[in-house]
Protein backbone atom coordinates (compact mmCIF):
# COMPACT_ATOMS: atom_id res chain seq x y z
CA UNK A 1 0.00 0.00 0.00
CA UNK A 2 3.09 2.36 0.76
CA UNK A 3 3.58 1.90 -2.84
CA UNK A 4 0.74 2.96 -4.46
CA UNK A 5 0.37 6.38 -1.79
CA UNK A 6 4.03 7.50 -3.51
CA UNK A 7 3.15 7.25 -6.93
CA UNK A 8 0.02 9.30 -6.40
CA UNK A 9 1.49 11.89 -4.97
CA UNK A 10 4.21 12.32 -7.83
CA UNK A 11 3.49 15.52 -10.41
CA UNK A 12 1.91 15.23 -13.70
CA UNK A 13 4.91 15.05 -16.54
CA UNK A 14 5.15 18.54 -18.20
CA UNK A 15 5.93 18.59 -21.80
CA UNK A 16 8.86 21.05 -21.97
CA UNK A 17 8.18 23.87 -24.48
CA UNK A 18 10.84 26.41 -24.42
CA UNK A 19 12.70 24.60 -27.66
CA UNK A 20 9.56 24.46 -29.73
CA UNK A 21 10.84 28.22 -31.74
CA UNK A 22 14.10 26.73 -31.78
CA UNK A 23 12.23 23.81 -34.20
CA UNK A 24 9.97 26.30 -35.94
CA UNK A 25 12.63 28.16 -36.64
CA UNK A 26 14.51 25.94 -38.43
CA UNK A 27 11.67 24.54 -40.32
CA UNK A 28 11.31 28.28 -41.51
CA UNK A 29 14.94 28.57 -42.95
CA UNK A 30 14.66 25.51 -44.36
CA UNK A 31 11.69 26.27 -46.75
CA UNK A 32 12.84 29.46 -46.90
CA UNK A 33 16.81 27.97 -48.47
CA UNK A 34 14.73 25.34 -50.51
CA UNK A 35 11.73 27.05 -52.02
CA UNK A 36 12.29 27.90 -55.68
CA UNK A 37 9.71 30.01 -57.57
CA UNK A 38 9.28 28.48 -60.68
CA UNK A 39 10.70 30.55 -63.25
CA UNK A 40 9.76 31.57 -66.67
CA UNK A 41 11.97 29.52 -69.49
CA UNK A 42 11.34 30.63 -73.23
CA UNK A 43 12.88 31.19 -75.69
CA UNK A 44 14.60 34.98 -76.94
CA UNK A 45 14.43 36.68 -80.07
CA UNK A 46 15.15 40.32 -81.32
CA UNK A 47 12.70 41.57 -83.75
CA UNK A 48 13.99 43.86 -86.54
CA UNK A 49 12.15 47.13 -85.42
CA UNK A 50 10.97 49.46 -87.75
CA UNK A 51 12.85 50.82 -90.50
CA UNK A 52 13.29 54.26 -91.56
CA UNK A 53 14.88 53.41 -94.25
CA UNK A 54 16.51 50.72 -96.56
CA UNK A 55 20.34 51.98 -95.16
CA UNK A 56 19.09 49.34 -91.98
CA UNK A 57 18.63 46.04 -93.74
CA UNK A 58 22.02 44.34 -93.56
CA UNK A 59 22.35 42.50 -96.98
CA UNK A 60 23.46 38.50 -97.06
CA UNK A 61 25.04 36.70 -99.52
CA UNK A 62 22.51 34.21 -101.29
CA UNK A 63 25.17 31.53 -100.69
CA UNK A 64 25.21 31.93 -96.46
CA UNK A 65 21.31 31.52 -96.37
CA UNK A 66 19.66 28.45 -95.40
CA UNK A 67 16.19 28.53 -95.58
CA UNK A 68 13.90 26.41 -93.78
CA UNK A 69 10.58 26.51 -94.64
CA UNK A 70 7.21 25.80 -92.79
CA UNK A 71 4.44 25.35 -94.96
CA UNK A 72 0.45 25.56 -94.30
CA UNK A 73 0.32 21.26 -93.61
CA UNK A 74 3.76 21.38 -90.83
CA UNK A 75 5.82 20.59 -93.52
CA UNK A 76 9.40 21.09 -93.39
CA UNK A 77 11.23 21.99 -96.02
CA UNK A 78 15.26 23.23 -95.64
CA UNK A 79 16.14 24.76 -98.67
CA UNK A 80 13.30 22.79 -100.77
CA UNK A 81 14.45 19.58 -99.45
CA UNK A 82 11.96 17.73 -97.13
CA UNK A 83 13.44 17.28 -93.40
CA UNK A 84 12.46 15.53 -90.25
CA UNK A 85 11.49 18.12 -86.45
CA UNK A 86 14.06 15.98 -85.26
CA UNK A 87 17.06 16.02 -87.89
CA UNK A 88 17.24 19.75 -88.00
CA UNK A 89 19.82 20.50 -85.35
CA UNK A 90 22.44 17.70 -86.78
CA UNK A 91 21.42 19.73 -90.22
CA UNK A 92 21.88 22.98 -89.39
CA UNK A 93 24.80 22.13 -87.41
CA UNK A 94 26.57 20.56 -90.48
CA UNK A 95 26.14 23.72 -92.28
CA UNK A 96 27.49 25.95 -89.86
CA UNK A 97 30.69 24.06 -89.78
CA UNK A 98 31.09 24.30 -93.63
CA UNK A 99 30.22 27.94 -93.55
CA UNK A 100 30.16 29.97 -89.53
CA UNK A 101 28.50 33.18 -91.59
CA UNK A 102 25.12 31.07 -92.34
CA UNK A 103 21.75 33.09 -91.46
CA UNK A 104 19.08 30.81 -90.79
CA UNK A 105 15.80 32.32 -92.28
CA UNK A 106 12.91 30.44 -90.49
CA UNK A 107 9.68 31.17 -92.71
CA UNK A 108 6.61 30.16 -91.60
CA UNK A 109 3.20 29.88 -93.24
CA UNK A 110 0.45 32.08 -91.06
CA UNK A 111 -1.50 28.33 -91.52
CA UNK A 112 1.24 26.64 -89.78
CA UNK A 113 1.01 25.49 -86.09
CA UNK A 114 3.09 28.44 -83.46
CA UNK A 115 4.26 24.75 -81.67
CA UNK A 116 5.99 23.87 -84.47
CA UNK A 117 7.78 26.95 -85.10
CA UNK A 118 9.12 27.15 -81.15
CA UNK A 119 10.16 23.64 -82.43
CA UNK A 120 12.03 24.63 -85.40
CA UNK A 121 13.76 27.87 -82.88
CA UNK A 122 14.50 25.52 -80.37
CA UNK A 123 16.16 22.83 -82.82
CA UNK A 124 18.04 25.97 -84.39
CA UNK A 125 19.05 27.48 -80.74
CA UNK A 126 20.60 24.14 -80.05
CA UNK A 127 22.46 24.00 -83.29
CA UNK A 128 23.52 27.15 -82.02
CA UNK A 129 22.32 28.93 -84.99
CA UNK A 130 22.35 32.49 -83.64
CA UNK A 131 22.00 34.42 -86.92
CA UNK A 132 18.31 33.60 -87.09
CA UNK A 133 15.32 35.48 -89.20
CA UNK A 134 12.16 35.01 -88.50
CA UNK A 135 9.54 35.74 -91.71
CA UNK A 136 6.27 34.55 -92.00
CA UNK A 137 5.43 33.26 -95.52
CA UNK A 138 2.74 34.81 -97.73
CA UNK A 139 -0.26 33.55 -98.27
CA UNK B 1 14.31 65.25 3.39
CA UNK B 2 15.10 62.33 2.26
CA UNK B 3 14.84 62.46 -1.39
CA UNK B 4 17.48 59.97 -2.30
CA UNK B 5 15.58 57.52 -0.61
CA UNK B 6 15.36 54.26 -3.26
CA UNK B 7 12.07 53.00 -4.43
CA UNK B 8 13.38 51.29 -7.51
CA UNK B 9 11.89 47.51 -7.76
CA UNK B 10 13.59 45.13 -10.00
CA UNK B 11 10.93 45.70 -12.93
CA UNK B 12 11.19 43.16 -16.03
CA UNK B 13 9.43 42.94 -19.16
CA UNK B 14 8.39 39.79 -19.65
CA UNK B 15 9.58 38.62 -22.93
CA UNK B 16 8.83 34.87 -23.10
CA UNK B 17 5.89 35.73 -25.36
CA UNK B 18 7.44 37.42 -27.74
CA UNK B 19 7.72 34.45 -30.12
CA UNK B 20 4.01 33.77 -30.26
CA UNK B 21 3.48 37.22 -31.13
CA UNK B 22 6.19 37.38 -34.09
CA UNK B 23 5.00 33.91 -35.00
CA UNK B 24 1.31 35.20 -34.79
CA UNK B 25 2.14 38.53 -37.05
CA UNK B 26 4.21 35.96 -39.60
CA UNK B 27 1.32 33.86 -39.79
CA UNK B 28 -1.34 36.91 -40.42
CA UNK B 29 0.63 38.23 -43.10
CA UNK B 30 1.16 34.79 -45.02
CA UNK B 31 -2.96 34.40 -44.89
CA UNK B 32 -3.55 37.84 -45.81
CA UNK B 33 -0.95 38.43 -48.62
CA UNK B 34 -2.18 38.55 -51.93
CA UNK B 35 0.49 37.99 -54.84
CA UNK B 36 -0.39 40.24 -57.79
CA UNK B 37 -0.76 37.16 -60.51
CA UNK B 38 -2.10 37.57 -64.02
CA UNK B 39 -4.96 35.02 -65.11
CA UNK B 40 -4.29 36.00 -68.82
CA UNK B 41 -5.68 32.72 -70.88
CA UNK B 42 -5.43 28.99 -70.63
CA UNK B 43 -2.75 27.94 -72.79
CA UNK B 44 -0.93 24.72 -73.50
CA UNK B 45 3.05 26.16 -73.86
CA UNK B 46 4.78 24.60 -76.59
CA UNK B 47 7.54 22.18 -75.71
CA UNK B 48 11.38 22.92 -76.68
CA UNK B 49 14.56 22.25 -74.81
CA UNK B 50 16.51 25.38 -75.25
CA UNK B 51 15.47 27.90 -72.66
CA UNK B 52 16.55 30.97 -71.48
CA UNK B 53 15.47 32.55 -68.24
CA UNK B 54 14.51 36.76 -68.15
CA UNK B 55 14.17 39.12 -65.85
CA UNK B 56 10.38 38.78 -64.73
CA UNK B 57 10.23 42.75 -63.81
CA UNK B 58 11.32 43.54 -67.91
CA UNK B 59 8.48 40.91 -69.17
CA UNK B 60 5.10 42.17 -70.30
CA UNK B 61 2.91 38.86 -71.03
CA UNK B 62 0.60 38.36 -74.15
CA UNK B 63 -1.67 35.73 -74.10
CA UNK B 64 -2.80 33.77 -77.13
CA UNK B 65 -4.99 31.09 -77.17
CA UNK B 66 -5.61 27.91 -79.71
CA UNK B 67 -9.03 30.35 -81.08
CA UNK B 68 -6.79 33.11 -81.46
CA UNK B 69 -7.79 35.20 -78.33
CA UNK B 70 -5.26 37.85 -77.20
CA UNK B 71 -5.23 39.01 -73.66
CA UNK B 72 -2.89 41.65 -72.54
CA UNK B 73 -3.05 42.88 -68.55
CA UNK B 74 -6.29 40.07 -68.21
CA UNK B 75 -7.79 42.11 -71.27
CA UNK B 76 -8.76 40.90 -74.16
CA UNK B 77 -7.90 43.20 -77.26
CA UNK B 78 -7.81 43.31 -80.76
CA UNK B 79 -4.42 42.57 -82.80
CA UNK B 80 -5.05 46.55 -83.69
CA UNK B 81 -4.78 47.61 -80.35
CA UNK B 82 -1.30 46.10 -79.52
CA UNK B 83 0.66 49.17 -80.74
CA UNK B 84 -1.00 51.37 -78.55
CA UNK B 85 -0.68 49.65 -75.45
CA UNK B 86 3.27 48.02 -76.16
CA UNK B 87 3.85 51.72 -77.31
CA UNK B 88 3.30 53.03 -74.05
CA UNK B 89 4.69 50.13 -72.55
CA UNK B 90 8.09 50.95 -74.38
CA UNK B 91 8.21 54.23 -73.64
CA UNK B 92 7.98 53.37 -70.05
CA UNK B 93 10.60 50.67 -70.03
CA UNK B 94 12.57 50.83 -73.42
CA UNK B 95 14.07 47.52 -72.29
CA UNK B 96 10.44 45.44 -72.40
CA UNK B 97 10.53 42.46 -73.19
CA UNK B 98 7.58 41.18 -74.34
CA UNK B 99 6.65 37.40 -73.86
CA UNK B 100 4.45 35.19 -76.05
CA UNK B 101 2.54 32.72 -73.92
CA UNK B 102 0.90 31.25 -76.95
CA UNK B 103 -0.45 27.84 -77.43
CA UNK B 104 0.81 25.41 -79.49
CA UNK B 105 -2.15 24.99 -81.47
CA UNK B 106 -2.24 28.56 -82.52
CA UNK B 107 -2.09 29.56 -86.19
CA UNK B 108 1.19 31.02 -86.55
CA UNK B 109 -0.32 34.02 -88.40
CA UNK B 110 -1.90 35.27 -85.20
CA UNK B 111 1.17 35.42 -83.85
CA UNK B 112 3.16 36.94 -87.07
CA UNK B 113 0.29 39.54 -87.48
CA UNK B 114 1.20 40.63 -83.82
CA UNK B 115 4.79 40.59 -83.83
CA UNK B 116 4.10 42.72 -86.91
CA UNK B 117 2.27 45.62 -84.74
CA UNK B 118 5.18 45.41 -81.90
CA UNK B 119 7.56 46.07 -84.67
CA UNK B 120 5.92 49.08 -85.46
CA UNK B 121 6.34 50.84 -81.58
CA UNK B 122 10.10 49.46 -81.63
CA UNK B 123 9.33 46.37 -78.68
CA UNK B 124 11.62 44.20 -80.63
CA UNK B 125 13.11 41.79 -77.79
CA UNK B 126 10.27 39.26 -77.62
CA UNK B 127 9.99 36.00 -75.67
CA UNK B 128 8.54 32.50 -76.77
CA UNK B 129 7.48 31.23 -73.52
CA UNK B 130 7.98 27.53 -73.42
CA UNK B 131 7.31 24.40 -71.32
CA UNK B 132 10.46 21.82 -70.48
CA UNK B 133 8.82 19.36 -69.38
CA UNK B 134 5.08 19.18 -71.71
CA UNK B 135 4.62 16.35 -74.07
CA UNK B 136 7.57 14.40 -72.88
CA UNK B 137 9.47 12.60 -75.74
CA UNK B 138 7.22 14.71 -78.26
CA UNK B 139 9.70 17.43 -80.13
CA UNK B 140 6.10 18.84 -81.27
Amino acid sequence: MAIMKKKKKEPLGELRMDSTADVAFLLLIFFIVTTIFAAEQGLTLVLPGKQKDNTDTAKVKQSNIATLYVDENNFITLDRKSIEINHIKQAISDRLLANPKLVVVLKIHPDADYGLMVACLDELRLANANKVSLKTAEE
Amino acid sequence: MDFGRSTRKDTFIPTSSMGDIAFLLLIFFMVTTIFREETGLPVELPRAEAGEEVNRELVSNIYINKFGQISVDDRLVQVKHITDIFGKKISDNPQLIVAFKTDTNTDFGTVSEVMEELKEVNAVRVFFNNDVESNPGKKY
